[in-house]
């Protein structure tokens, strides 16, 4: 008995690390490049430590300084695509465009975005929505909105880091010094990372391509990127929004051409 | 922060196992006198600890959304009289605050903890002055003016970490012991849960006693508070009774808030303590009907589209008792109308043609009363209903189809 969960234990050592991500995209997407606007709407950061009884506390100063890497990091990212990336930080920031205009837009994007995650991750699956990459628009609302602003994409980010706190570690400590006693809790889990993208064509309003990334440990104490320091904050970037896919019909014509 | 909320208890209380738990908690909490309740902060606060000053971070965006929700009255006067009356029972924070009003037919008002608060509108239908209201805005600045947020927050937190430490020490210890502890640890979870509620319980009945000091310092009746929490049970009994069930009478342990009872009980004794003899205290009513008439009719409407008959009943009954008038003389009748049992229909005939008899009668009132004349082959005196309908609302939606009608 005590040797099987010591067996248990080991091999719930060995996967409890990981980095997940699941992008989906509209059939006829192409990765934006060469000479593109994209508008960051207002990105949402939340970095918080997990306490040792398993909750999340959010930390004021740690998430400033995770928006500005991030907020960097971003920009220099599409820079190196050929991308212009104008952030906007708060709801009247884009000239000619007023502030309800942009919060209706918010809005509208959280209620669609929450179906994409429903439907396309949560296993609620639609069988009208089968093979058609990703189906969803924001319609007339964002095309007026890229008439207006001139720009080519709108780009929606949601990201939240968390760090297991001393007392969270210290637990860890214990559950895994209990597996030599036969109560074993190598995965308490403490800190992650969860953040998700998505890309909207103001020509079109369609929701072209949609990530989400997920970093956690289930043992607390291990980090899997940081994103309150600079490099940990590139990582993220790049793992979010570095490796686009097109989309099913364009890989598609990529395949056919020689 | 809310003055009765309906957390999902059943989400809390998965483990079960309540009878030995209770032993460990115990129930009754003992009455908070008001006067020994000091607001913890002054005016312009600002949080310095760090995990206040994430809790402020998050709640910027949470605000900025609230306020410019379309469920909010814009109304700037009746804004303005909102804003007035929280810095006439805010304490230190009364410059601080803010207020908004959201169109949702509830009895509830919710504060965040920095410091904004969020009325619904079934508040303002059912508070017969202001004292009443100022009565559930006091309660709620009492939430920020105790911290009752953070106080909250770290209660829990501590709670959890010496349940999560608990757990572990006693799953080793039991390991090395050869002893399965889930089914402890499972009770402890329990005990914990319950321990959490409690707390909650004594931040509302703090609230109540500091809010009960604030308006009778501002010199609105005291016993207005105790009055909102009779109404409130009555309205509940009511209800049910309509649907033929018993109110519910809940467990106190699992709640989040205590028992209406007990705290309407509590703030009657608590309200006789606070009053100064010979001091005279004002109820508002004028200033407050004066403030809420421009949606005192959606506020009725929002009501009695509810289909809750028996609690849309005892709230017009209660209004009246100040008065009837064509308002809600009106209401009533399409209370009636709208439940449809048999002889409602007799009933509502009889209560348009009542509401058509005050000056304050709305147009749909006349619109009605029409209608149930013509039911009745009183074909020229619903003409003349329909005329005066006609005359007071020549733009309503309807209005071409009735001019038909009269043709």
């Amino acid at each position: 008995m005590r040797r099987t969960s010591i067996a248990i234990g080991a091999a719930a050592l060995a996967l409890s690390a990981c980095v997940q991500t699941k992008q989906y995209a509209d059939v006829q997407f192409t990765p934006p490049a060469g000479d593109y606007k994209l508008l960051v709407m207002r990105p949402d950061v939340t970095v918080g430590s997990v306490t040792a009884g398993g909750m999340v506390e959010r930390r004021a100063d740690w998430t400033e300084t995770a928006r500005a890497n991030l907020l960097a990091a971003l920009k220099a990212q599409q820079a190196g695509r050929g991308g212009n990336a104008l952030i906007l930080e708060k709801r009247d920031g884009l000239p000619g465009v007023d502030a309800e205009t942009i919060a209706e837009l918010e809005r509208l994007h959280y209620a669609v975005g929450s179906s994409i995650a429903l439907h396309k991750y949560s296993g609620r699956y639609l069988p009208t929505k089968r093979g058609k990459g990703l189906d969803w628009t924001l319609g007339e609302d964002a095309v007026a909105l890229g008439r207006k602003s001139g720009m080519d994409y709108a780009l929606f980010l949601y990201a939240e880091d968390s760090f297991a706190s001393s007392g969270r570690v210290a637990l860890q400590v214990l559950g895994i010094a209990g597996c030599a006693v036969g109560f074993c809790a190598p995965n308490i889990g403490g800190g992650g990372q969860f953040a998700y993208a998505s890309l909207v064509d103001l020509r079109t309003g369609e929701v072209v391509w949609f990530n989400v990334l997920q970093t956690g440990s289930q043992i607390a104490g291990i980090k899997m990127g940081d994103i309150r320091t600079a490099d940990g904050a590139a990582t993220m970037v790049e793992r979010l929004l570095g490796r686009m896919k097109p989309g099913k019909d364009i890989r598609r014509q990529m395949k056919a051409r020689p | 922060m809310c003055i009765r909320c309906e957390l999902s208890r059943r989400s809390l209380l998965v483990g079960g196992g309540a009878a030995a738990a209770a032993l460990a908690t115990g129930v009754a909490a003992a009455r908070i006198p008001p006067n020994s309740m000091v607001p913890l902060i002054g005016p312009g606060y600002r949080p310095t600890d760090r995990d206040e000053l994430g809790m402020w971070a998050q709640m910027v965006r949470v605000e900025e959304e609230i306020s410019g929700s379309n469920l909010l009255f814009k109304d700037p006067a009746l804004n303005l009289y909102l804003q007035r009356l929280i810095g006439k029972v805010g304490g230190p924070a009364a410059q601080d605050m803010r207020i908004y009003v959201a169109r949702i037919p509830e009895f509830n008002a919710v504060m965040f903890p920095t410091g904004f608060t969020v009325i619904f509108s079934g508040l303002l239908l059912r508070m017969r002055n202001e004292a009443q209201l100022a009565g559930v805005i006091a309660h709620e600045s009492g939430h920020f003016l105790r911290k009752h947020q953070i106080r909250q927050w770290r209660d829990m937190r501590t709670k959890t970490d010496v349940l999560a430490v608990l757990a572990m020490g006693a799953g080793v210890a039991g390991g090395a012991a050869g002893v399965y502890t889930g089914d402890l640890a499972r009770l402890a979870e329990l005990g914990t849960i319950l321990s959490l509620l409690k707390y909650n319980r004594t931040l509302e009945a703090e609230a109540d006693a500091m809010g009960l000091k604030l308006i009778a310092e501002a010199g609105l009746r005291p016993m207005a508070m105790s009055e909102t929490w009779d109404q409130l049970i009555g309205e509940l009994d009511e209800s049910a009774r309509y649907r033929r069930k018993k109110r519910e009478r809940r467990i106190n342990l699992f709640e989040t808030h205590p028992s209406p009872d007990s705290r309407r009980k509590e703030l009657k004794i608590s309200a006789a303590e606070v009053t100064v003899p010979g001091k005279l205290y004002d109820d508002g009513r004028a200033r407050y009907l004066e403030a809420i008439a421009p949606i005192r009719q959606m506020l009725l409407d929002d009501q009695v589209k509810l289909n809750d008959p028996g609690a849309s009943q005892y709230i017009v009954n209660t209004l009246a008792i100040d008065g009837w008038n064509g308002l809600l003389r009106f209401h009533e009748a399409e209370i009636w109308r709208l439940r449809n049992r048999a002889g409602d229909d007799a009933r509502a005939a009889l209560g348009y043609a009542a509401a058509v008899g005050y000056p304050d009668a709305p147009p749909d009132a006349w619109r009605w009363h029409g209608v149930m004349l013509q039911k009745a082959g009183r074909i020229p005196e619903a003409r003349a209903a329909y005329a005066r309908y006609l005359q007071m609302a020549p733009n309503a939606p309807d209005a071409p189809f009735i001019r038909q009608l009269l043709q």
